[in-house]
């Protein structure tokens, strides 16, 4: 029973270290101040369980699918927003968070809206189905491998870059011939690509999906272990979620009633971040400030 | 009449959207960055009601009056216990909007904590038939809300205007640094700032108690409302956000109208994009903070 | 005759309008930036000269009023980057340099053609700039470790990064904006020293300055700017005699 626990939580731990990278390609390496990361988590997770449930398609098309279905919402987040600077970015991605929430919520027809989708399939391919957790777990840790070497190799590379170069300095790099513009939208489609995944990965692990995983409280999760790990910190973004997890968890051995457990688990994410801003704003591994 | 009905309750809703709005927008104007954690300040004016009078069983008038001053100080707190270190610290306007997150994440749980999560209601003024006008029905608790709403908008315009302290105000709201090298202490303007503008919010949190029921989540709710009306009246326009609301109001009990009323909340939301992206200066503002 | 003109012009502006608020900060400004030469644009604070850098890159766009690259007339409505792409570097009187990315970083991503395409950035060939990198931080002078970042650089060396980026992006011509406001005598010669190694080598520089001892021995022809327009213009012993430059610099 333990066993099965700590895996659970692990898988949980591998679900954020894909979207704490994935927020920190668009939010510190690019500087996008985006909230509205989770509403692309939510709908990676909701079009991989659609694709999978409605149209028959087998877990790998359904899996990727939904990274490209996100990414193109990404695109239409950026791509709307573009004239949108600072504070009011902040605000409009937010706003798509909780449009999204609500068209989750109100599209009944396609989400079944509050009463969510129960019996998502378990991933299965070449013949195999990962029934159980300690399969799930393995899968779990070698698509975060692949994750983070995908993600590693693009931070790294003259693209990724060229992203911090547009954090810093947009006119300064607009005058060296780079379109930012183009940049920015490449940077949240890659962005919302792997949310999904992590959205893909959640959704088939626990196989209940209903709007309330994908509200404001989880975005303040998400940005709580993406300013802990540090902006812009590769290291940082694989570190933190183990720690941000990690510890609500132990608040379970304290044999706390369930009812109070919730709002502790959340008065702990946010009391952290509310410290981290005030006393480590580059996180425990960042070099950057987010300005 | 549904329609006199609709515009009634247009005109309710949109009140205590405005109340939100004004203050969330007098905080905005004077510090220049999003006090999201405004909306937490309506759960504990409407959760500090219930305690002082429901459960400690003070009498009404007294327990409404402690209410609005320990929000206004609450708010105060806020301001001089998270705000200001941060701001002191040089911190970017986009790491205190992600702390006024936390902040409201943080103390909406503390008060499920303290009081559940379950719905709560104050049980005052509540069972009573309404007056029929024009066909519409309206309580006098909804015709008490409008009126305190209404004779609290014309005072803080009175004081925005007519004040030593309402023109500081707006002189800083204009142009900081300006204001400072003529005298204005920026810092006094920021504390009544949200002295003011957190009174506001416990005014809301009281009557949106007395009409609704209450929930811990119920700030967040109403600050995106109060944020809408704000966008579509012009952020950083106090004058600005009390019309913006009340056609927030307008549009989401019209809206329903058209719509199954579970898009109520999403007319909001999509109000909001709209706005942000296509009039981010809102209807009565000017374009400030769009572009660098 | 004209046409002919045209051609030993790398920019020629006519007309060029520009207001902010009613207040004109290009005025009717025409002018014309020859091949292979240093042209210096001088005036008073506010005279409109950062504005016309601006102009030419597209960082404002005018109200009115063309602007001529080589012979083809640069369209209004083409966005900053690509006027950039056109073959115009420029610096700014604030170097705009990258605060967390090292001094090879900001060098790599002026060479580069292709650093904007993921697919290329991951599986391309990896560029070599090593040489040229070399090559252009001794020419500025810059020798500081490659790794250092750009916030830890001093005023100064900022100054000579910023110049570095703008000879490494590919250009024909370059756009300095006062590139020694603010810098001390020494690295103010030595920067005077690096344009000159650059007039040498054939290259086409427009250079916004305050100070006229400055550009005196410098440049091949001066425009004096006033009120967004130019009041005078020749080479500099003509500048140096010329009455309405001496008022519009000392009724200042």
């Amino acid at each position: 029973m333990i066993e099965q626990y700590i895996m659970s939580v692990f898988i949980y731990v591998c679900i954020y270290i894909i979207l704490t990278l994935s927020l920190n390609i668009s939010l510190g390496y690019t500087g996008l101040i985006n909230l509205g990361h989770i509403a692309l988590f939510g709908i990676g997770a909701y079009s991989s369980t659609l694709l999978m449930m409605n149209l028959d398609l087998p877990f790998i098309i359904s899996f990727l699918s939904a990274g490209i279905i996100t990414s193109l919402f990404g695109l239409l987040l950026v791509f709307a927003t573009k004239k949108l600077k600072g504070d009011y970015f902040a605000l409009a991605t937010l706003g798509f968070s909780f449009v999204i929430y609500s068209l989750l919520l109100n599209l009944v027809g396609l989400t079944r809206g509050p009463l969510g989708i129960p019996g998502i399939p378990k991933p299965s391919f070449f013949g195999i189905t990962l029934t159980t957790t300690f399969s799930y777990l393995l899968f779990a840790i070698f698509i975060t491998a692949l994750c983070v070497f995908i993600i590693y190799k693009i931070v790294h590379s003259p693209f990724g870059r060229l992203l911090q170069a547009t954090r810093d300095d947009e006119i300064g790099l607009r005058v060296l011939g780079k379109n930012t513009n183009l940049l920015k939208y490449k940077s949240m489609m890659i962005s919302a690509f792997f949310a999904a995944i992590a959205g893909s990965l959640f959704a088939h692990y626990i196989t209940f999906i209903d709007p309330t995983s994908f509200v404001l409280h989880e975005v303040i999760l998400l940005l709580t272990m993406v300013i802990v790990g540090g902006i812009a910190s590769f290291k940082g973004s694989i570190i933190a979620p183990f720690i941000i997890i990690l510890i609500p968890e132990l608040l379970r051995f304290l044999s706390i009633p369930s009812a109070i457990l919730g709002p502790m688990r959340q008065i702990i994410y946010a009391f952290i971040l509310l410290l981290i801003l005030y006393y480590k704003p580059r996180g425990l591994f960042g070099r950057v400030d987010l300005a | 009449m549904v329609f006199t009905q609709l515009l009634i309750n247009s005109l309710i809703i949109g009140s205590i959207y405005a109340l939100v709005a004004a203050g969330f927008s007098l905080i905005y104007a004077t510090n220049k960055f999003l006090h999201l954690a405004h909306g937490v300040c309506i759960t504990v004016g409407a959760y500090l009601l219930f305690l002082l009078f429901t459960q400690l069983n003070i009498s009404f008038p007294i327990a409404c009056i402690l209410t609005i001053i320990l929000t206004s100080l609450f708010g105060l707190c806020l301001y001089l216990l998270i705000y200001r270190p941060l701001q002191k610290k040089k911190t970017s306007s986009v790491i205190l909007l992600i702390a006024s997150l936390g902040l409201l994440i943080l103390f909406q749980n503390i008060i499920q904590l303290f009081f559940g999560a379950n719905v709560r209601s104050l049980g005052y003024l509540r069972i009573e038939h309404g007056l029929t006008i024009f066909g519409a029905i309206i309580t006098k608790l909804q015709i008490i809300i409008m009126c305190v709403a209404i004779l609290l908008f014309i005072g803080l315009l009175f004081f925005m205007k007519k004040t030593k302290l309402g023109r500081d105000m707006r002189a800083v709201a204009d142009n900081k640094e300006l204001a400072s090298i003529v005298g204005i202490n920026p810092k006094k303007v920021a504390i009544y700032s949200f002295l003011i503008g957190s009174a506001l919010a416990g005014v809301a949190g009281i009557l949106i108690g007395l009409e609704q029921n209450m929930e811990p989540t119920m700030g967040t709710e109403l600050m995106i409302k109060g944020f809408t009306g704000a966008i579509i009246g012009g952020i950083g326009t106090v004058a600005g956000a009390i019309p913006g609301s009340y056609m927030l109001g307008i549009a989401e009990n019209f809206g329903i109208w058209y719509l199954p009323s579970g898009y109520k909340d999403a007319i909001a939301f999509i109000l909001l994009f709209i706005f942000l992206l296509f009039k981010p200066e809102g209807l009565f503002g000017v374009v400030k903070g769009v572009k660098e | 005759m004209k046409q002919n003109l045209i051609k030993q012009n790398l920019i020629t502006i006519k007309n060029l309008k520009k207001s902010f608020g009613g207040i004109n900060a290009l005025d009717n400004c025409s002018l014309e930036i020859k091949k292979n030469k240093i042209t210096a644009i001088i005036g008073p604070n506010g005279s409109g000269k950062s504005t016309l850098f601006h102009a030419i890159s597209h960082l404002i766009s005018a109200d009115s009023g063309e602007i001529y690259l080589d012979e083809n007339e640069i369209s209004p409505n083409m966005p900053d980057y690509w006027i950039a792409s056109l073959g115009i570097a420029r610096t700014f009187q604030d170097a705009r340099l990258f605060r967390n990315l090292t001094i090879q970083d900001h060098l790599e991503i002026a060479l580069s053609q292709n650093d904007d395409s993921l697919l290329k950035s991951l599986f391309g060939k990896k560029e070599n700039f090593d040489e040229k990198i070399k090559e252009i931080l001794h020419l500025v002078g810059l020798n500081k470790p490659l790794n250092t970042l750009a916030t830890d650089l001093s005023y100064g060396q900022r100054k000579l990064l910023d110049l570095a980026a703008a000879i490494a992006k590919p250009h024909s011509i370059m756009l300095l904006d006062e590139p020694v406001a603010g810098v001390n005598p020494v690295l103010r010669n030595e920067i005077k020293h690096i344009l000159k190694e650059l007039h040498k080598k054939g290259e086409t520089i427009v250079i916004i300055e305050h100070d006229m001892n400055f550009i005196m021995d410098l440049v091949d022809y001066i425009y004096v700017f006033d009120y967004g327009a130019v009041i005078a213009e020749g080479i500099p012993k003509e500048i140096q005699d010329n009455k309405k430059v001496l008022e519009a610099y000392l009724g200042d």
